[in-house]
């Protein structure tokens, strides 16, 4: 028990990353509005981001720009990759939203339920 | 055996398939149609029988086109068994499209040219079946001819015959999936699926007794749904809603003979006799077949439409090929390869005259038969000499294997199947000989009772009525249901009389009768003569060593 | 030099798909050109790449120079080769198909030709990163074409197939982030021989590669995760869902079987026996529930879109068994799923341009209509069912052989019963096609105001569905004689 307890709270990033999973997965799930359930997407990548970023840190270690004589770098390799994931989720959720702003255009409504009832009556 | 590379096995496949061609391009102009039918069927007989001389003398003809799947060549080979349901086949086809013409211009069918491509395409892929050299080759055209029947079944397209043609589906491909997952185990097993006389090496040596019976228990079983092996058979009387020549297909010319030609390449060819006595599989398969026969034939006794007694009829009948192929000795495998023809030319004629029946009087049951002996003299006589062929009666080919089946289960050491396929003769004198007897020497008001149809199953309780009124039209010269024009009843219900000179229908109909009866006959009379007995004994001796 | 082809394959339509947008200032409708101008070269490309690749073996490229393990690398061997001739075949096809069904839109075409790359991305890419990369650029590209069509409902499917979508691609980029926190590499190479070392039963490789699988399941579709499908492929327009439905899901699937056959290879398998079995039975589940799911449904794109949860259960449980009988068994399934569904699509987008039919009460007697799009469609669906000598049959086989040799016999029971399962819908469908009462009325309706969306279905349109289903029956016997040349024993490291 202790072994965990230790762990959790010395590796506190990476409960942060499984909370913020879990609000994201959560309301993309229960949100009823359909921007929320972007939002939450959006949650949920971040979470995925946290976990790589945090996994580059190494205490005590520099930036990764190299000069001489200097000391350990954290590795830029998490960093670059986040970069690109930032960008695929910003084009991502910039497509969401669009495809959120036709479907307004054409049903007038964001809730998800009654989505579903304008849609069955079509 | 020597293998000679020809193009003949080939040919005889792809020739049907080219004739598909032929008929649907000439699909306007019905007698070209028909004639490419009849072309291809003479052509495909021809490239067959000129390769039975050659096969006679120990000659396999072999056509090589590349692989199937790794390790699975893809080769016709027409080897002896091969050569006796393609003769078969291809000979049966020539009356049957012959009739064909004759019925479904007779009723005036639609979507003709449908049924003749499909007809040709089915026969392809029977080609197909008798020259496969192996077991993967098999199992590719035996889907297909499920795929070239299947519009068959479903021709009427109302919905008994829809809900037929499904269920043929459901049934043929679970069987033909039975049959993928035993040549799967055979393959992993042994390495190879090719056929080889006596059986392929290591089958049951190498690997568990268990796992070989699996995979009889697939192979067998898997073919025996199309060969109607009970209690996999409900598809066959279903399919009797098809038009006539089709059940004549189905029965006689290639479905259910497909699959018990499956069965005989598994016994003979993939496991051997000697195989499947170590793993102990032959005796069940032939209790099965022999439980299949007595039970087909009960039921056959009370049915009223009399396509389906020959349904239950044919059922009964393939169990005798299986009985044969499962007891093993060499008489009894004679006996069992011997009633494949038999049996075919017999039951052909039999499905032969109920469509000839049913064109002329639109008549289906057999209570409303009595007396039509004078309508359709000739009809009537040709089955009866094949009903009693049916029975074993000698001159007529049902004996000659019954005779080979009888000595092969004393051969056997099993006294009791000849016992039961003694009972099943009397039962199928049981059935038959009403029919033919009430066509000749009764009329529609004198007409017996007949308990075993009309009856309610388990009796009558309480008060048996005094006077049992047998089921007979309006006796106002029509039908309720107003088929005046065609039911030839004079006003005070008899038939119209026909004479013995042939105008009671059609030649192309009558003709095909008469033909194949006739090759019953011949085949009872002298069966060697006619090559039939001389190629199972070739494929016999071939298998087992032993010269029957 | 033919490696570096590979990068080649990828940039053509990259480039290409910003001309329509250019253009779009001067022209309309210029896309489809362009659209097949690139698509050609690069179809070229991919055959000198084919070449390349029967005469070397397996290819290799670094891109920028920059040396692997620290560069991203592009790579081709026996697993990626027939899916590359795929999607170069099936893009030319669609684009066929799509000149009078489709959207003519410059954008669309923009979008059609992102997607190929972003295809042609995932199979070619070495590095697992990258393979995220272009999943998503496929991802976008087809959540953006799904959406083109015209009612809003498209918009919403696209939605949801977007929401669905990316949290498979996050899952698999947790995935590969674990496996990078174990390794600290990212191509696909180095990351075999160092999972290795960490070992295959250490829980974060564990870890890894369950959220790997949890991520591409769900963009492969299988049961449970294929929720997003049916509505997907009901809700865009034909064209783009026969593009989809033949290549996305297809290209994903490959990406799962590089990953745990390549990266994780056959030993993890079967260093985690509890793993191997569990992934085998996912794919078995998904052959069952899509089959009896198929069965229950009305509207034939949904049907269409259960089958293929079916049949990737099948490729699943190939990839699963992992020896290099039953991997030939699942790119073969694979390459012929993907022309035969694909076609399947065309044929009924076919049938609802110029009748107006969309659900199975109205397909009754339309082979009598249209004889040879129903003919060709019969073919296709007999095809799935598996009866031989098409390449349904085939791909069924090696699958079946592989799982007995390893010894699954629950597991090939259930590959012999999807034939029968696979039966069940296809039979009705056939059945009503041909046997049907014809013409309920709607046909005549339909007709009058010129079938769904006023488009005209050309000869080209039908000709295309029965050369398919020419091919696929050739196809069979064709797939056997190509099984040396892929040296799939080599990929899998057997």
């Amino acid at each position: 028990m202790t072994g965990i307890a230790e762990s959790l709270l010395t590796q506190y990033y990476h409960v942060v990353f499984v909370l913020l999973l879990g609000i994201g997965v959560y309301t993309m799930i229960d949100a009823k509005n359909l921007v929320k359930k972007i939002i939450g997407l959006n949650v949920f990548q971040v979470s995925v981001f946290l976990f790589l970023v945090s996994s580059g840190y190494l205490e005590g270690a520099e930036p990764a720009i190299v000069k001489d004589g200097g000391g350990p770098y954290v590795n830029p390799l998490p960093h670059v990759l986040i970069l690109t994931a930032i960008v695929v989720g910003v084009s991502l959720t910039a497509l969401a939203l669009a495809l959120v702003v036709r479907v307004y255009q054409e049903y007038g409504t964001l809730d998800e339920e009654h989505l579903q009832e304008v849609m069955s009556d079509d | 055996m020597t293998e000679v590379e020809s193009l003949r096995p080939l040919a005889a496949v792809v020739v049907s398939a080219v004739a598909i061609f032929g008929i649907l391009a000439a699909h306007r102009r019905p007698n070209i149609r028909e004639a490419v039918t009849l072309v291809a069927a003479g052509a495909k007989f021809a490239i067959v029988a000129s390769m039975l001389p050659g096969v006679l003398d120990g000659t396999v003809y072999v056509t090589r086109l590349g692989e199937v799947v790794a390790g699975v060549p893809f080769v016709l080979r027409a080897d002896a068994l091969g050569l006796l349901f393609a003769l078969l086949a291809s000979f049966l086809w020539i009356p049957t499209s012959l009739y064909s013409i004759g019925y479904m211009r007779g009723l005036d069918e639609g979507n003709q040219t449908r049924y003749f491509a499909a007809f040709a395409g089915s026969l392809s892929a029977t080609m197909g079946i008798a020259f496969a050299s192996n077991l993967v080759v098999l199992f590719v055209f035996y889907e297909l001819l499920t795929v070239a029947t299947y519009p068959l079944v479903a021709h009427d397209e109302d919905e008994e015959a829809r809900a037929a043609g499904r269920k043929y589906l459901t049934y043929t491909f679970g069987g033909g999936v039975a049959v993928l997952a035993g040549t799967v185990l055979v393959f992993w097993v042994t390495g190879t699926v090719s056929f080889a006389a006596g059986g392929i090496e290591g089958l049951t040596t190498e690997t568990s007794t268990n796992v070989a019976r699996l995979a009889f228990l697939l192979l067998a079983g898997g073919f025996s749904v199309k060969a109607a092996v009970m209690p996999l058979h409900s598809w066959l009387p279903d399919a009797m809603v098809a038009p006539t020549p089709v059940s004549g297909l189905l029965h006689a010319v290639a479905v259910v003979k497909s699959g018990a030609f499956g069965v005989a390449r598994v016994v003979l060819d993939v496991f051997g006799p000697e195989a499947v006595a170590e793993i102990g599989t032959g005796l069940p398969l032939a209790v099965l077949a022999v439980f299949t026969f007595i039970a087909a034939s009960i039921i056959a006794l009370r049915k009223d439409n009399l396509k389906r007694r020959l349904a239950y009829s044919t059922i009964a009948q393939l169990s005798y090929i299986v009985m044969g192929l499962a007891l093993l000795t060499p008489t009894a495998l004679v006996g069992g390869l011997l009633h494949i023809p038999a049996h075919a030319f017999m039951k052909l004629t039999l499905f032969f005259c109920a469509g000839a029946i049913h064109v002329e009087t639109h008549t289906d049951d057999i209570s409303k038969m009595a007396g039509i002996g004078k309508r359709m003299p000739l009809t009537m006589s040709a089955f009866g000499v094949a009903s009693l062929g049916m029975a074993g009666i000698p001159l007529l080919a049902g004996f000659v294997s019954k005779w080979y089946l009888l000595v092969g289960s004393f051969d056997a050491g099993h006294a009791v199947f000849a016992f039961a396929l003694l009972l099943s003769g009397v039962l199928n004198i049981a059935y038959f000989w009403p029919i033919v007897y009430q066509a000749f020497f009764e009329t529609r008001e004198e007409s017996d009772e007949k308990p075993l149809v009309d009856a309610e199953l388990g009796g009558h309780w309480g008060k048996v009525p005094d006077h049992y009124t047998p089921r007979v039209p309006v006796a106002d010269g029509g039908d309720a249901d107003g088929e005046d024009e065609h039911s030839d009843h004079g006003a005070d219900g008899y038939w119209a009389d026909a004479g013995w000179r042939g105008g009671e229908t059609s030649p192309f109909v009558l003709v095909p009768i008469l033909g194949v009866c006739a090759c019953a006959v011949a085949l009872g009379i002298a069966p060697a003569t006619v090559y039939f007995l001389r190629v199972v004994r070739l494929i016999v001796e071939n298998v087992t060593g032993v010269v029957v | 030099m033919t490696d570096a082809l590979l990068g080649v394959v990828i940039a053509v339509p990259v480039l290409a798909s910003v001309v329509p947008l250019i253009a779009s200032f001067w022209r309309d409708k210029i896309g489809w050109y362009v659209a097949l101008i690139a698509l050609s070269v690069n179809a070229f490309i991919v055959a000198s790449i084919v070449r390349g690749f029967l005469n070397e073996g397996r290819l290799s490229h670094e891109v920028g120079g920059v040396s692997v393990p620290y560069g991203i690398e592009l790579a081709l061997d026996g697993l990626s080769v027939p899916i590359l001739v795929l999607v170069a075949l099936v893009s030319l096809g669609t684009l066929v198909y799509t000149r009078n069904a489709g959207p003519r839109s410059n954008s669309f075409y923009s979008g059609y030709l992102l997607l190929t790359a972003g295809l042609i991305g995932v199979t070619v890419t070495g590095d697992v990163f990258n393979l995220y990369v272009f999943i998503e650029i496929t991802g976008l590209t087809a959540y953006a074409l799904i959406a083109s069509g015209d009612d809003g409902r498209s918009a919403y499917a696209a939605l949801k197939y977007l929401i669905a979508g990316t949290v498979g691609a996050s899952l698999y980029l947790i995935g590969i982030a674990y496996a990078f926190v174990a390794t600290g590499t990212l191509n696909m190479a180095d990351l075999s021989a160092r999972l290795a070392e960490v070992g295959h039963s250490d829980t974060l490789v564990l870890t890894s590669f369950a959220f790997v699988v949890a991520g591409l399941g769900v963009k492969v579709a299988l049961f449970p995760l294929h929720t997003w499908q049916p509505d997907a492929y009901s809700s865009a327009p034909y064209g783009v869902a026969a593009y989809v439905s033949a290549l996305v899901s297809t290209v994903s699937a490959y990406a799962l079987g590089r990953l745990v056959l390549t990266v994780y290879t056959p030993e993890f398998l079967v260093s985690n026996p509890v793993v191997s079995s569990a992934l085998v039975y996912f794919g078995a589940l998904s052959i069952v529930a899509g089959s009896v799911l198929a069965v229950l449904q009305t509207d034939v794109r949904r049907l269409l879109a259960y089958s293929s949860v079916s049949q990737f259960g099948l490729v699943v449980v190939a990839f699963g068994i992992a020896n290099p009988t039953s991997v030939f068994g699942g790119v073969v399934t694979l390459f012929g799923h993907a022309v035969v569904k694909g076609s399947l699509f065309f044929a009924a987008g076919i049938f609802a341009y110029r009748l107006g039919v969309t659900r199975l009460d109205e397909y009754e007697g339309l082979a009598r209509k249209m004889p040879y799009t129903g003919a060709a469609f019969a073919v296709l669906a007999l095809t799935l069912v598996g009866v031989p000598p098409a390449v349904g049959f085939v791909g069924k086989w090696y699958v079946a052989l592989g799982a007995v040799r390893a010894g699954e016999t629950s597991v090939a029971v259930v590959i012999f019963a999807s034939t029968l399962l696979t039966l069940m819908y296809v039979a009705r469908l056939v059945d009503r096609m041909y046997y049907g009462a014809a013409g309920t009325g709607t046909s005549e309706t339909a007709v009058a105001d010129g079938g769904t969306g006023g488009v005209c279905v050309t000869y080209g349109m039908v000709a295309l569905v029965v050369l398919a289903a020419i091919a696929v029956v050739v196809l069979g016997p064709v797939a056997s004689a190509v099984q040396e040349t892929l040296a799939l024993g080599e990929v899998l490291g057997t």
